[in-house]
Protein backbone atom coordinates (compact mmCIF):
# COMPACT_ATOMS: atom_id res chain seq x y z
CA UNK A 1 0.00 0.00 0.00
CA UNK A 2 1.43 3.40 -1.12
CA UNK A 3 1.30 6.57 1.33
CA UNK A 4 1.08 10.26 -0.13
CA UNK A 5 3.28 12.55 1.59
CA UNK A 6 1.17 15.25 3.37
CA UNK A 7 1.71 18.65 4.30
CA UNK A 8 1.08 20.16 7.50
CA UNK A 9 0.09 23.87 8.09
CA UNK A 10 0.50 25.41 11.46
CA UNK A 11 -0.45 29.23 11.22
CA UNK A 12 0.02 30.19 15.09
CA UNK A 13 -0.27 34.15 16.73
CA UNK A 14 2.76 35.03 16.99
CA UNK A 15 1.66 38.28 19.23
CA UNK A 16 0.21 35.57 21.75
CA UNK A 17 3.27 33.52 22.25
CA UNK A 18 2.19 29.87 20.99
CA UNK A 19 5.47 29.53 20.22
CA UNK A 20 5.46 26.18 22.55
CA UNK A 21 2.62 25.00 21.54
CA UNK A 22 3.28 25.35 17.46
CA UNK A 23 7.19 24.01 18.35
CA UNK A 24 5.40 21.45 20.91
CA UNK A 25 3.28 19.72 17.67
CA UNK A 26 5.65 20.29 14.97
CA UNK A 27 8.10 18.32 17.01
CA UNK A 28 5.21 15.49 17.96
CA UNK A 29 4.63 15.41 13.88
CA UNK A 30 8.50 14.79 13.68
CA UNK A 31 8.57 12.32 15.95
CA UNK A 32 5.33 10.40 14.87
CA UNK A 33 6.01 10.72 11.27
CA UNK A 34 9.66 11.18 10.64
CA UNK A 35 10.04 11.15 6.33
CA UNK A 36 6.38 9.97 6.12
CA UNK A 37 5.42 14.09 6.28
CA UNK A 38 6.22 16.65 2.79
CA UNK A 39 6.55 19.79 4.67
CA UNK A 40 5.82 21.00 7.92
CA UNK A 41 5.19 25.01 7.60
CA UNK A 42 4.96 27.15 10.33
CA UNK A 43 3.00 30.24 9.58
CA UNK A 44 3.32 33.44 12.11
CA UNK A 45 0.04 35.12 12.22
CA UNK A 46 -2.35 36.54 14.46
CA UNK A 47 -5.30 37.74 15.79
CA UNK A 48 -4.80 35.12 18.40
CA UNK A 49 -4.95 32.17 15.49
CA UNK A 50 -3.70 28.31 15.89
CA UNK A 51 -4.88 26.91 12.93
CA UNK A 52 -3.39 23.88 11.88
CA UNK A 53 -4.06 22.06 8.28
CA UNK A 54 -2.88 18.81 6.35
CA UNK A 55 -2.86 19.51 2.72
CA UNK A 56 -5.80 21.73 2.06
CA UNK A 57 -8.52 20.59 4.92
CA UNK A 58 -8.48 23.00 8.16
CA UNK A 59 -8.64 20.24 11.16
CA UNK A 60 -8.09 22.49 13.73
CA UNK A 61 -8.84 26.04 14.42
CA UNK A 62 -8.88 28.37 17.69
CA UNK A 63 -11.87 30.42 16.55
CA UNK A 64 -13.56 27.18 15.34
CA UNK A 65 -12.97 24.82 18.14
CA UNK A 66 -11.18 26.86 21.10
CA UNK A 67 -7.89 25.80 22.56
CA UNK A 68 -5.16 23.73 21.06
CA UNK A 69 -5.73 20.45 19.03
CA UNK A 70 -4.75 17.27 20.64
CA UNK A 71 -2.11 15.51 18.78
CA UNK A 72 -3.26 12.81 18.46
CA UNK A 73 -6.12 14.59 16.36
CA UNK A 74 -3.61 15.68 14.13
CA UNK A 75 -1.68 12.53 14.09
CA UNK A 76 -5.67 11.14 12.90
CA UNK A 77 -6.06 13.68 10.18
CA UNK A 78 -2.63 12.91 8.95
CA UNK A 79 -3.09 9.10 8.60
CA UNK A 80 -6.36 10.04 6.92
CA UNK A 81 -4.48 12.45 3.79
CA UNK A 82 -1.79 9.16 3.55
CA UNK A 83 -4.29 6.69 2.63
CA UNK A 84 -6.55 8.81 0.76
CA UNK A 85 -7.14 8.87 -2.96
CA UNK A 86 -4.55 10.49 -4.71
CA UNK A 87 -4.65 13.98 -5.98
CA UNK A 88 -3.79 14.18 -9.93
CA UNK A 89 -1.27 17.11 -9.44
CA UNK A 90 -0.13 15.66 -6.71
CA UNK A 91 1.10 12.24 -8.47
CA UNK A 92 4.98 12.47 -7.25
CA UNK A 93 4.22 12.54 -3.20
CA UNK A 94 4.42 9.02 -2.88
CA UNK A 95 6.16 7.19 -0.55
CA UNK A 96 6.29 3.63 -0.09
CA UNK A 97 5.50 2.15 3.44
CA UNK A 98 8.16 0.72 4.86
CA UNK B 1 -15.25 33.61 47.56
CA UNK B 2 -14.53 37.18 48.09
CA UNK B 3 -11.13 39.24 46.57
CA UNK B 4 -9.76 40.75 50.01
CA UNK B 5 -7.77 44.23 51.09
CA UNK B 6 -4.93 41.82 51.74
CA UNK B 7 -5.42 39.71 48.37
CA UNK B 8 -5.72 43.28 46.25
CA UNK B 9 -2.86 44.51 47.48
CA UNK B 10 -0.63 41.76 46.07
CA UNK B 11 -1.30 42.74 42.82
CA UNK B 12 1.28 44.77 40.33
CA UNK B 13 1.34 48.70 40.21
CA UNK B 14 0.38 49.66 36.32
CA UNK B 15 4.39 50.69 36.46
CA UNK B 16 5.07 47.38 37.67
CA UNK B 17 3.10 45.28 35.65
CA UNK B 18 4.73 48.22 32.52
CA UNK B 19 7.96 46.66 33.72
CA UNK B 20 7.13 43.03 33.76
CA UNK B 21 5.89 42.61 30.14
CA UNK B 22 8.02 40.55 28.07
CA UNK B 23 6.41 41.15 24.71
CA UNK B 24 4.39 43.73 23.44
CA UNK B 25 5.81 46.49 25.34
CA UNK B 26 5.96 48.51 22.26
CA UNK B 27 2.66 48.60 21.31
CA UNK B 28 0.90 48.97 24.62
CA UNK B 29 3.06 51.56 25.18
CA UNK B 30 2.27 53.04 21.71
CA UNK B 31 -1.65 52.95 22.85
CA UNK B 32 -0.86 54.55 25.55
CA UNK B 33 -0.03 57.41 23.92
CA UNK B 34 -1.79 57.60 21.40
CA UNK B 35 -4.93 57.56 23.00
CA UNK B 36 -7.38 61.10 23.31
CA UNK B 37 -9.26 61.63 26.05
CA UNK B 38 -12.41 63.38 25.91
CA UNK B 39 -12.05 66.27 28.89
CA UNK B 40 -15.52 65.25 30.28
CA UNK B 41 -14.83 61.62 30.32
CA UNK B 42 -12.19 62.45 32.36
CA UNK B 43 -14.28 64.33 34.65
CA UNK B 44 -16.48 62.17 35.05
CA UNK B 45 -13.24 59.85 37.04
CA UNK B 46 -12.03 63.42 38.32
CA UNK B 47 -15.35 63.90 40.01
CA UNK B 48 -15.89 60.11 41.57
CA UNK B 49 -17.12 60.95 45.16
CA UNK B 50 -14.46 58.68 46.86
CA UNK B 51 -11.39 56.53 45.38
CA UNK B 52 -12.10 52.91 43.97
CA UNK B 53 -10.30 50.07 43.89
CA UNK B 54 -9.93 48.67 40.78
CA UNK B 55 -8.70 44.72 40.55
CA UNK B 56 -7.25 44.53 36.63
CA UNK B 57 -6.68 40.34 35.24
CA UNK B 58 -3.83 40.81 32.36
CA UNK B 59 -1.28 39.02 30.29
CA UNK B 60 1.32 40.52 28.18
CA UNK B 61 0.38 38.26 25.18
CA UNK B 62 -3.43 39.07 24.95
CA UNK B 63 -4.55 41.79 21.75
CA UNK B 64 -7.48 42.98 23.86
CA UNK B 65 -5.16 43.54 27.20
CA UNK B 66 -2.42 45.38 24.82
CA UNK B 67 -5.11 47.68 23.30
CA UNK B 68 -7.85 48.35 26.53
CA UNK B 69 -5.44 48.27 29.62
CA UNK B 70 -3.15 51.25 28.75
CA UNK B 71 -6.78 53.16 28.37
CA UNK B 72 -7.61 52.46 31.74
CA UNK B 73 -4.05 53.71 32.80
CA UNK B 74 -4.16 56.60 31.62
CA UNK B 75 -7.96 56.85 33.09
CA UNK B 76 -5.65 55.99 36.43
CA UNK B 77 -3.25 58.51 36.12
CA UNK B 78 -5.23 61.28 35.01
CA UNK B 79 -8.07 61.16 37.34
CA UNK B 80 -6.20 60.16 40.28
CA UNK B 81 -9.14 58.47 41.58
CA UNK B 82 -8.73 54.84 40.77
CA UNK B 83 -6.37 52.66 42.73
CA UNK B 84 -4.93 50.06 40.29
CA UNK B 85 -3.70 46.20 41.22
CA UNK B 86 -2.50 43.99 38.31
CA UNK B 87 -2.53 39.99 38.55
CA UNK B 88 -1.35 37.95 35.75
CA UNK B 89 -4.38 36.06 34.41
CA UNK B 90 -2.41 32.55 34.07
CA UNK B 91 -0.58 32.83 37.78
CA UNK B 92 -3.29 33.44 39.72
CA UNK B 93 -6.68 31.13 38.90
CA UNK B 94 -8.32 31.63 42.54
CA UNK B 95 -9.16 35.32 41.14
CA UNK B 96 -9.75 34.74 37.31
CA UNK B 97 -12.50 31.85 37.94
CA UNK B 98 -14.30 34.36 39.94
CA UNK B 99 -14.94 36.31 36.97
CA UNK B 100 -15.06 34.10 33.97
CA UNK B 101 -16.56 35.56 30.69
CA UNK B 102 -20.23 34.49 30.42
CA UNK B 103 -19.23 31.77 32.72
CA UNK B 104 -17.08 29.67 31.04
CA UNK B 105 -14.02 31.98 29.31
CA UNK B 106 -10.82 33.27 30.85
CA UNK B 107 -11.44 36.33 28.75
CA UNK B 108 -9.04 39.45 29.34
CA UNK B 109 -8.34 42.10 30.49
CA UNK B 110 -11.19 41.91 33.41
CA UNK B 111 -11.23 45.26 35.31
CA UNK B 112 -13.52 44.99 38.37
CA UNK B 113 -14.41 48.19 40.10
CA UNK B 114 -15.08 47.75 43.75
CA UNK B 115 -15.91 50.22 46.78
CA UNK B 116 -13.84 50.69 50.36
CA UNK B 117 -15.53 47.55 51.60
CA UNK B 118 -14.73 45.51 48.72
CA UNK B 119 -18.35 44.92 47.37
CA UNK B 120 -18.07 44.56 43.44
CA UNK B 121 -19.71 47.99 42.01
CA UNK B 122 -19.61 46.53 38.63
CA UNK B 123 -16.52 44.68 36.10
CA UNK B 124 -15.17 45.21 32.21
CA UNK B 125 -14.12 41.82 30.64
CA UNK B 126 -12.20 41.83 27.64
CA UNK B 127 -14.00 44.23 25.00
CA UNK B 128 -17.49 46.25 24.59
CA UNK B 129 -19.95 43.57 22.30
CA UNK B 130 -20.00 47.15 20.22
CA UNK B 131 -16.06 46.62 19.09
CA UNK B 132 -16.74 42.60 18.17
CA UNK B 133 -19.55 43.66 16.07
CA UNK B 134 -17.44 46.56 14.56
CA UNK B 135 -14.33 44.38 14.38
CA UNK B 136 -16.69 41.40 12.12
CA UNK B 137 -17.93 44.07 9.67
CA UNK B 138 -14.65 45.07 8.99
CA UNK B 139 -13.52 41.44 8.30
CA UNK B 140 -16.17 40.74 6.26
CA UNK B 141 -16.01 43.90 4.18
CA UNK B 142 -12.28 43.08 3.86
CA UNK B 143 -12.87 39.85 2.26
CA UNK B 144 -15.48 41.37 -0.07
CA UNK B 145 -13.35 44.26 -1.44
CA UNK B 146 -10.59 41.32 -2.11
CA UNK B 147 -11.56 38.27 -3.50
CA UNK B 148 -7.90 37.23 -3.88
CA UNK B 149 -8.32 36.87 0.12
CA UNK B 150 -10.64 34.22 0.00
CA UNK B 151 -13.31 34.27 2.58
CA UNK B 152 -12.87 34.76 6.05
CA UNK B 153 -13.26 30.67 6.91
CA UNK B 154 -9.94 30.05 4.48
CA UNK B 155 -6.77 28.60 6.30
CA UNK B 156 -4.22 31.13 5.94
CA UNK B 157 -1.69 28.59 4.80
CA UNK B 158 -3.78 27.96 1.65
CA UNK B 159 -2.95 31.73 0.50
CA UNK B 160 0.25 32.55 -1.78
CA UNK B 161 3.15 33.68 0.49
CA UNK B 162 2.00 37.35 -1.36
CA UNK B 163 -1.63 37.24 -0.94
CA UNK B 164 -0.72 36.60 2.65
CA UNK B 165 1.47 39.39 3.58
CA UNK B 166 -1.03 41.63 1.61
CA UNK B 167 -3.92 40.29 3.88
CA UNK B 168 -1.76 40.97 6.94
CA UNK B 169 -1.19 44.66 5.92
CA UNK B 170 -5.02 44.99 5.42
CA UNK B 171 -5.72 43.95 8.24
CA UNK B 172 -3.15 45.57 9.81
CA UNK B 173 -4.48 48.93 8.44
CA UNK B 174 -8.22 47.89 9.56
CA UNK B 175 -7.26 47.12 12.95
CA UNK B 176 -5.57 51.08 13.05
CA UNK B 177 -8.81 52.79 11.36
CA UNK B 178 -10.85 51.22 14.02
CA UNK B 179 -8.80 52.04 17.20
CA UNK B 180 -10.27 55.41 17.46
CA UNK B 181 -13.69 54.16 17.74
CA UNK B 182 -13.06 50.96 19.88
CA UNK B 183 -11.09 52.77 22.39
CA UNK B 184 -14.42 55.41 22.23
CA UNK B 185 -16.60 52.40 23.07
CA UNK B 186 -13.94 51.34 25.92
CA UNK B 187 -14.11 54.76 27.82
CA UNK B 188 -18.14 54.88 27.62
CA UNK B 189 -17.81 51.04 28.89
CA UNK B 190 -15.73 52.16 32.00
CA UNK B 191 -17.82 55.77 32.46
CA UNK B 192 -20.97 53.63 32.67
CA UNK B 193 -19.43 51.24 35.50
CA UNK B 194 -18.16 54.74 37.74
CA UNK B 195 -21.31 56.45 36.82
CA UNK B 196 -23.44 54.61 38.53
CA UNK B 197 -21.10 55.10 41.65
CA UNK B 198 -21.90 58.76 41.25
CA UNK B 199 -25.78 58.27 41.08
Amino acid sequence: MTKRLVKVAITYCSECGYEAQTLGLAEALMKEFRHELSEIELIPWYDGSFDVTVDSELVHSMYREGGFPDHSMVFEAVRRHQTAPLPEKSSSNVAQER
Amino acid sequence: MTVTRERFEQGMTYDEYKAQMTRNKERFIENEHQLELDPQDLAVFQHLPRPLDVLVLAEDWCGDVIANLPILGRLTAESGTLHLRIFLRDQNPDLMDQYLNHGQFRSIPVFVFFDEQFHELGRFIERPASVTERNAQQRRKLYEEHPEFGTPDTPIAQLPEEVRGQLMEAMAAFREESRSANNRDVVDALCEIVKAVSA
